[in-house]
């Protein structure tokens, strides 16, 4: 569809807005980078940092950063994709990974690709792959959601257990664990929304696949990963150790008062967890539990996100060389985002820096960000494909069915059957 | 009515008639009727964002095997079926208790229940969001109170979330449309209250064969501009019970929503159904009409 | 409830009508008293008042310049309302005094272009306004709604109250048409057009879907946007966020309590 040729109804639109008289103009300097990022506290504020830095040595580029809800922020960059109407979009946009193959794929060339521009060698591997298509690959990574088990030892050590006791367990033994640690502290072991479905995504990664396979065909029934993590979220809630909270506020919410022994989440979550200033010293970290079937690993990842170039960007080439400059190169800015705002970049180089290395009271000392790391290495590289939103959705409307006891073999069917008519 | 025969000629009236509509007309004509006739080219079309290619009637047939637009289907119905004629039962009541003759503090009260019209969405879901919450205000003094032994998760259980919609809604139009029926039965003749009332008939049965009937016209018109509004949801199911996430509250205008930005984008069939609801809201509003007609 | 004692059935209205005043008043409380209370103090559901309101609003202003979007809002409720005054109260008078059967055609589809959805209209609607170059203006976000039909069927019917003498008597002294509407029928109608007002008013300053799209610039944002994406951030800050709220239904609430009054008065014509 051509958008672009001028109809008579528009320039009828047109008459009358200049007629009002009452048009703000923006004005537009020679060289200035537009973003479109959402959390004020966390990728918002990296990207005036990584901007502040690019200005000190190119102080002809500066940067406009503007600041949106994540759902607005994908609801804007589709509806102007999908008009043709690209002009206003910015240079940069940050998509969340699970979204990025949707995007690449819905509106080719709509995105530029960074291969050859940038040296994604130095990146973690399974981000890469994300953003890859046909070869070329789109994109440049930014934080991680690799995923780790936040803990508090003090409650766990009243029920007889030590911090040895919880590295690289299963979800069987996580809740043989929880069903001690309520009897002794009267406390749940974790916090779970029944109607979220992102454990049972974190223990499908964990297990090395997803609802589609590498050629991104429905990859459901049959999918050992996704059953094993359908029985585990089952079981976890008939073990009775969860305490159940609705929506995000209310789940971290349960960390902050202290009704909960741990959690299980992407590593982004640090900081809410360590916003409690008086359980300072009470958290631990250890690795993701796993499934226990045969190539199930203690690491997973929930959400993340990265850096896209716009093709039709009218600062394209400013924009790639900024994100090669700082954010492919500089691990001093890598240092600091860790430092002052807790993100966890995918850049290989940057983990050699002090702040990777800095003990942290909070967690009794533990070098926590040295640990997300490592484990960022084994996250297993999934290919989430372009239908990860439906299939989230086919599988979150099975989960009340899930809890009544429905046998985990019909749930895959009708997830399977919902998705097999909704990707056609 | 006004009588307007005897204004002028008919050239006369023609161009002050245009006059005073064209504005407006040129207005909806550029915003509404183009980009209705464009969305209604696009269902004729299906595809993945951009890539998009002609179909013809494939998006209809498309529909009756999509097993989630039934879910919203049926859950828009319910909270039709059920919100609506709720909220105007409680508006009508309370209109009639306002409008008691010495009643005091009428003015107090009046502002009280039309309150809830004005504030934002943004606000007002983010404060029901908590009030329902799992550990939120009203599992605690449910809990308190003894009503319930096990805290409710109201935002995710198929039932419950249901109610909060409904509850929510309620909550703001209920006022708004009190207000209607409020001004319309200041219009009502007292005395033939009066006369009911010495005629020793009941204040039930002056409610339900004086008010009701007089105001007719206004309850078919709440009832309509309610109804639109209803089949339209979408601001509550999702912001307040996370509709985008589960389906227990989907409703037609959120899985456009969804087909639109949330899914691989597909506009032509997310504009398919967007004309079911304008179908829908056509056929009610004149079997309203209808019904409202007939017993005249 | 049959004849029932005259006390006991206004005891039973009131005991109804103040738990219902109740009941639609509470929230605004509850939103109160978490813009003066801590992140925590509100999940954790405190019902009383806290000391945090200076905090939270410091921290409001650091994320955003309150008083722009403050303005941005206004700007666009104010200037929006009185266009859309002007524009759809014109037409609803000249579809209720010139009545013709072209215009009666062109009022039935006005009224069935109620029911299509925004979301339908979100897409083309945004070329349109592409093409014209106008994105990202405070223009783009009011012109579509200035022409409302909900507005338009309102004025007409409010227009069938209007005394058709009063009419009569201005062509006798010779006004012309537009000077009957703007000296005689707008001051007459003054309720109509307050209670027109505050539904307007209220919509547009409330609005939210369509702004959000149009408007790129962090300058030209508005209040419920602000709101929007404080809300979606990975650690929200709820005391933050109820100062918010706070701020975004003070106008409303101003605008509606100054005219109160006219608005009752005004519904009472339209119903008529």
């Amino acid at each position: 569809m051509n958008f672009t040729k001028r109809t008579t109804l528009s320039m009828m639109a047109g008459l009358v807005l200049a007629s009002t008289g009452l048009m703000t103009a923006s004005a537009v300097s020679a060289k200035e980078v537009t973003v479109w990022a959402w959390d004020p506290n966390f990728n918002i504020a990296i990207m005036k940092e990584a901007g502040a830095r690019y200005t000190a040595k190119h102080p002809d580029v500066t940067f406009k950063i503007v600041d949106m809800a994540k759902a607005d922020v994908e609801q804007k960059l589709q509806t102007q994709l999908a008009s043709g109407a690209t002009k206003s979009l910015p240079d940069i946009v940050l998509v969340e990974d699970y979204n990025a193959p949707k995007y690449l794929r819905s509106f080719p060339g709509a995105f530029e690709p960074l291969s050859g521009k940038i040296d994604h060698g130095g990146f973690a591997k399974y981000k890469v792959d994300l953003m890859t298509v046909d070869g070329k690959v789109y994109g440049l990574p930014f934080d991680s959601g690799v995923t780790g088990m936040f803990y508090r030892k003090d409650l766990i050590e009243k029920a007889g257990f030590t911090e040895k006791d919880m590295q690289n367990i299963t979800w069987d033994r996580y809740i043989e664990i929880g069903k001690k640690v309520e009897a002794a502290t009267g406390k749940k072991m974790l916090a779970l929304d029944p109607s979220d479905g992102g454990m049972v995504r974190v223990m499908m990664q964990s297990g090395g696949r997803w609802y589609f396979d590498k050629d991104g065909k429905l990859d459901v029934k049959g999918n050992a990963a996704l059953k094993g993590a359908l029985e585990a979220q089952a079981k976890l809630f008939k073990s009775g150790i969860v305490k159940q909270t609705s929506g995000w506020v209310e789940w971290v919410a349960a960390l902050n008062k202290g009704d909960v022994a741990s959690i299980t989440s992407g590593v982004w979550i640090t900081g809410s967890v360590k916003a409690e200033k008086s359980q300072s010293g009470l958290w631990r970290v250890a690795p993701t539990p796993s499934l226990g079937t045969p190539g199930s690993v203690n690491a997973s990842n929930l959400g993340g996100s990265s850096w896209y170039v716009l093709a039709g960007g009218k600062e394209k080439a400013a924009a790639i060389d900024f994100l090669n400059e700082v954010w492919a190169k500089d691990v001093d800015f890598y240092q600091n985002i860790l430092d002052g705002r807790g993100a966890v970049g995918t850049l290989t180089a940057s983990r050699g820096g002090k702040a990777y290395s800095a003990a942290d009271p909070f967690f009794g000392g533990d070098k926590v960000w040295q640990s997300f790391s490592d484990w960022m290495a084994k996250v297993p590289s999934v290919n989430y494909g372009m239908f990860t939103g439906e299939a989230d959705a086919a599988m979150a409307s099975q989960l009340p069915a899930l809890m009544q006891g429905t046998p985990t073999d019909k749930i895959l069917e009708n997830i399977h059957n919902q998705l097999a008519t909704q990707i056609k | 009515m006004t009588t307007v025969a005897r204004t002028g000629s008919r050239r006369y009236r023609e161009l002050n008639g245009w006059f005073f509509v064209g504005p407006s007309i040129a207005l909806i004509g550029v915003f509404m009727a183009y980009p209705i006739v464009k969305s209604l080219w696009l269902s004729l079309h299906s595809g993945q964002g951009s890539v998009m290619k002609f179909v013809g009637a494939g998006n209809v047939e498309r529909l009756f095997s999509d097993p989630i637009f039934l879910i919203a289907l049926t859950n828009t119905f319910i909270f039709l079926i059920v919100q609506v004629p709720i909220m105007i039962v409680l508006a009508l009541i309370m209109a009639s208790c306002l409008n008691m003759p010495n009643l005091r503090f009428r003015g107090i009260l009046r502002t009280a229940v039309f309150l809830p019209c004005v504030t934002s969405l943004v606000a007002y879901s983010v404060l029901f969001k908590s009030m329902f919450s799992y550990d939120g205000l009203v599992n605690s003094i449910l809990l308190k109170l003894g009503l319930i032994s096990e805290a409710i998760p109201w935002l995710s259980d198929p039932f419950w979330a249901k109610v909060v919609v409904i509850t929510a809604i309620t909550w703001r139009w209920t006022g708004y449309n009190m207000i209607f029926y409020l001004a319309a039965m200041q219009n009502i003749d007292k005395s033939i209250y009066e006369a009911a009332r010495i005629d020793g008939i009941s204040a039930t049965r002056r409610f339900l064969s004086i008010t009701v009937p007089m105001l007719k016209p206004v309850i078919l018109f709440t009832t309509v501009t309610s109804t639109i509004g209803t089949l339209q949801l979408f601001d509550e199911p999702m912001n307040i019970t996370n509709g985008l996430i589960s389906d227990v509250t989907l409703t037609l205008s959120l899985y456009i929503y969804k087909l639109s930005f949330r899914y691989v984008p597909n506009f032509g069939y997310a504009a398919t159904v967007s004309y079911v609801i304008v179908v829908l809201v056509a056929i009610l509003a004149f079997v309203q009409f209808y019904a409202a007609r007939e017993r005249d | 409830m049959k004849n029932l004692p005259e006390t006991i059935r206004m005891a039973c209205t009131y005991v109804f009508l103040v738990l219902m005043a109740f009941l639609s008043l509470f929230p605004f409380v509850w939103m109160m008293i978490g813009a003066t209370n801590t992140n925590t103090d509100v999940t954790k559901g405190k019902i009383s008042f806290g000391s945090a309101f200076f905090d939270n609003f410091a921290k409001l202003s650091e994320l955003f310049d309150v008083g722009q979007i403050f303005l941005n809002s206004a700007k666009i409720a104010i200037v929006g309302s009185f266009f859309t005054l002007l524009i759809s109260s014109m037409a609803g008078y000249g579809f209720e005094i010139f009545r013709s059967a072209l215009r009666e055609r062109v009022y039935q589809a006005l009224l069935l272009s109620m029911m299509v959805p925004f979301a339908a209209l979100m897409i083309p609607l945004f070329t349109l306004l592409a093409t014209a170059d106008v994105l990202d203006t405070h223009m783009a976000v009011i012109l579509p709604a200035v022409a409302s039909a909900y507005i338009i069927f309102y004025f007409r019917q409010s227009t069938k109250a209007f005394p058709s003498e009063l009419r009569d008597a201005a062509r006798v002294d010779g006004l012309k048409e537009w000077q009957i509407f703007l000296f005689v029928y707008v001051p007459v109608m003054r309720s109509t057009y307050a209670a027109a007002f505050i539904i307007v008013f209220m919509t547009a300053w409330n609005n939210f879907l369509w702004p959000l799209i149009v408007l790129q610039s962090n300058e030209l944002k508005t209040i419920t946007l602000a709101i929007s994406s404080l809300g979606s951030s990975y650690s929200p800050d709820f005391g933050v966020i109820m100062v918010a709220t706070v701020l975004a239904t003070l106008p409303t609430l101003l605008v509606f309590f100054a005219m109160q009054r006219q608005f009752v008065q005004g519904m009472l014509g339209s119903v008529k």
